[in-house]
């Protein structure tokens, strides 16, 4: 069946699609790096056949492309998927909760390339340039030429990385234009929506000094979702910007060896850098992930159960402590640092960690709540999805808050707990999940088609959390017995066992996906999804040579 | 603030105090030096990172179990690890070796034996190698 898209629609589905294109990617890598870990050497055919395409003139090591697949895999994961999903759905929503259109239309079809090309130079600077200094980009490391960091791999992932964080200042730009345009209840400057984003008139009424033309974003008519996407994009830009500034002075040293410049790497101290690093990559992690999150289940519930959202007047508050709480947690990644003071490894570190206990903590009882009181509810295809992502942010949240701990991170600091059992946990039970969720619950408001089979939503729900499952604990527990991240062990060592149950775990999730694909692609119909990639005069010339 | 949710912050607040108190005492064994006192080390041992290898002391690292030793790790190049591990793989602590810093730590070791030495931190595709097993040595 075919089914008319609207303009918005259609760029919602474009980026959907496009954003499981870059999951699938993602996770044939993550299998990939889970094969490797078990055996390096059990995937060289493979990799001599790659080689000939490689534009290398000596032939890399299986360490060095593990190490690149790693370097590119979560930019894919992340930048591709996530924000690639996270752009369609708001660029929808958003509108459509304000009852306006977007402010600037173009950049829709900007944000959609930039985004995609951003990623693929990424990409392709591991994959081909084998740039290997993974995501951390701890300083001197990825302008370490001498020690075998490729200058040209480096300049390229600079490259596609900037296009990245553009991009996304561009696409919260727009949101921030459209949210604050003058056809809201009440319009905002920026300087305004920042003082009220970041509580500061909420304050200053406290202390008896409001001032009573000051708009309040939390009681003017906005939604819990639209003041969610509003306060959380303030992390989107504040780690934008400071993976710019990153990214930049890698392509300055960069570009500097290319014209046989030589720039001392110490004339930037590496804990400085670290510190600030993390504080703007903390606010995907720590802040507008969660932020985003609690947003999207503060609109969807109520959707989905047919009641009102239980305690909003608290959730808008527990999303302003939400941005303040992720714009101090950084510390919690420096833990190992002797170098980094005391004082901040426990205020910032672990205590302000804490916070996101209690910010998640009060929306997870907030959207339960909501839940319980509507009963009886039907476990429709998204709330399925919803409580599966809750059950992700729980044990994500709680292996967090162990490894975040200054006395537990000794033992605990770059193992297999840290990636597997929470970062793993928090992106694909956790976010990856939601993100399902508002596909199930989207497809039918942007098409009118129903989801074709439950049979197989429930076999992708069941596949998907018993292997995320099954992959994160078992290296969460080899975490525990030391077995570290970002290493490779001599084969026999005696964590092959784990690895081998998480490549079982992984092939599950794989198997969740496939079922979800084929059955987002049997509701939409090939005619719908060519529609997004073919213009729509082709269709309509060759649906009249059908008639004909 | 509805009753019920005063009630669950309160669950919270109990969990948060609870775990922290915990985890910042001396049940947790090394947080008694790390964390509540500044022991005097009876043996001090420096360890140089560079180029993905390891140097450590010429004569090795030897201590007495129950004695406190100080570690004091320099790098040359790039960040690296310095971890300590027993010879079942478990890890006994770690630190960060930062570049341009010196980075220390001081540590009680309960158990005689042979202990193991890994970078923990990522350097470069070779720092997989930089593993240096039986490079501690605990006596009684």
């Amino acid at each position: 069946m075919t089914t008319r898209l609207g303009w918005i629609e259609k760029w919602t589905l474009r980026f959907a699609v496009v954003g499981l294109l870059f999951l699938a990617l993602s996770g044939f890598e993550g299998i990939l790096l889970r094969i490797q870990q078990h055996d390096l050497k059990i995937l060289q055919p493979m990799e001599e056949v790659l080689n000939s395409i490689r534009p290398v003139a000596d032939k890399p090591s299986s360490a060095e492309l593990y190490y690149s697949m790693m370097t590119a895999h979560p930019i894919v994961g992340i930048y591709g998927f996530a924000y690639l999903c996270v752009f369609g759905a708001f660029y929808f929503l958003v509108p459509f909760l304000l009852k306006k259109e977007i402010r600037h239309k173009k950049l829709v079809s900007a944000n959609f390339w930039l985004q995609i090309a951003g990623v693929l130079i990424c990409w392709t600077s591991g994959f081909f340039g084998l740039f290997n200094a993974l995501y951390t980009l701890y300083w001197p490391l990825p302008v370490s030429y001498e020690q075998g960091v490729p200058l040209l791999g480096s300049i390229f992932f600079s490259v596609g990385a900037a296009i990245i964080m553009v991009n996304i200042l561009l696409f919260s730009y727009n949101i921030f234009s459209t949210v604050l345009s003058k056809s809201n209840p009440r319009s905002y400057s920026y300087w305004q929506f920042l003082r009220s984003a970041l509580g500061i008139s909420r304050l200053m009424k406290w202390l008896g000094k409001e001032d009573k033309n000051a708009p309040n974003l939390d009681y003017n008519g906005l939604s819990p979702f639209v003041v969610a996407v509003a306060r959380g994009s303030i992390d989107t830009v504040i780690n934008a910007v400071v993976l710019l500034t990153a990214g930049g002075l890698i392509l300055v040293y960069g570009l500097a060896k290319l014209f046989n410049v030589v720039l001392p790497p110490g004339a930037v101290d590496a804990l400085a850098y670290k510190n600030w690093f993390w504080w703007g990559l903390d606010m995907v992690a720590d802040g507008n992930v969660l932020i985003y999150t609690a947003g999207v289940w503060y609109l969807l519930i109520p959707l989905l159960v047919g009641r009102k959202l239980f305690g909003e007047s608290v959730v808008r508050t527990v999303i302003m402590v939400d941005l303040l709480v992720s714009l101090g947690v950084w510390s919690h990644h420096l833990l190992a640092d002797r170098t980094q003071p005391l004082v901040m490894r426990l205020l910032s570190g672990q205590f302000v960690t804490w916070g996101e206990f209690f910010t998640m903590g009060l929306t997870l009882f907030a959207s339960l709540m909501t839940i319980w009181l509507a009963r009886p509810v039907k476990l429709t295809a998204p709330l399925k999805f919803v409580l599966g992502s809750m059950f992700g942010f729980m044990m994500g949240g709680a292996a967090g808050l162990i490894q975040a701990n200054v006395g537990l991170n000794v033992v605990f600091h770059n193992t297999q707990w840290v990636i597997a059992l929470h970062a793993h946990t928090f992106l694909l039970t956790g976010l990856a999940t939601l993100l399902f969720a508002v596909i199930y619950a989207l497809v039918p408001m942007l098409t009118k088609l129903e989801i074709r089979s439950q049979r197989l939503v429930n076999l992708h729900l069941w596949l998907w959390l018993a292997g995320c499952v099954l992959m994160t604990y078992v290296m969460g527990r080899a975490g525990s017995l030391g077995m570290l991240r970002r290493t490779l062990y001599e084969t026999p060592n005696q964590f092959q066992p784990y690895t081998l149950v998480a490549i079982i775990g992984s092939l599950l999730i794989a198997l969740g996906f496939v079922a979800f694909l084929v059955n987002l692609v049997s509701t939409l119909g090939w005619t719908n999804v060519l529609s997004l990639v073919v213009p729509d005069r082709w269709l309509e010339k060759r649906k009249a040579a059908a008639e004909a | 603030m509805d009753a019920r949710e005063r009630r669950w912050l309160y669950v919270l607040i109990a969990v948060f105090v609870l775990v922290n108190v915990i985890t910042l005492s001396p049940l947790v064994p090394w947080q008694k030096w790390l964390l509540w006192s500044n022991p005097e080390p009876q043996a001090r041992f420096t360890v140089e990172f560079k180029d993905y290898t390891i140097q450590l002391p010429a004569g090795g690292i030897q201590a007495s179990a129950g004695e406190f030793v100080e570690f004091t790790a320099h790098s040359a190049d790039v960040t690296y690890g310095l971890g300590v591990f027993r010879k079942d793989g478990t890890m006994v602590f770690q630190i960060q070796v930062l570049p341009g810093h010196e980075n220390r730590i001081v540590w009680k070791f309960d158990t005689p034996g042979s202990y193991d030495v890994r970078s923990t931190e990522y350097s470069g595709p070779q720092h997989s190698k930089m593993f240096y097993p039986d490079a501690i040595r605990v006596t009684q």
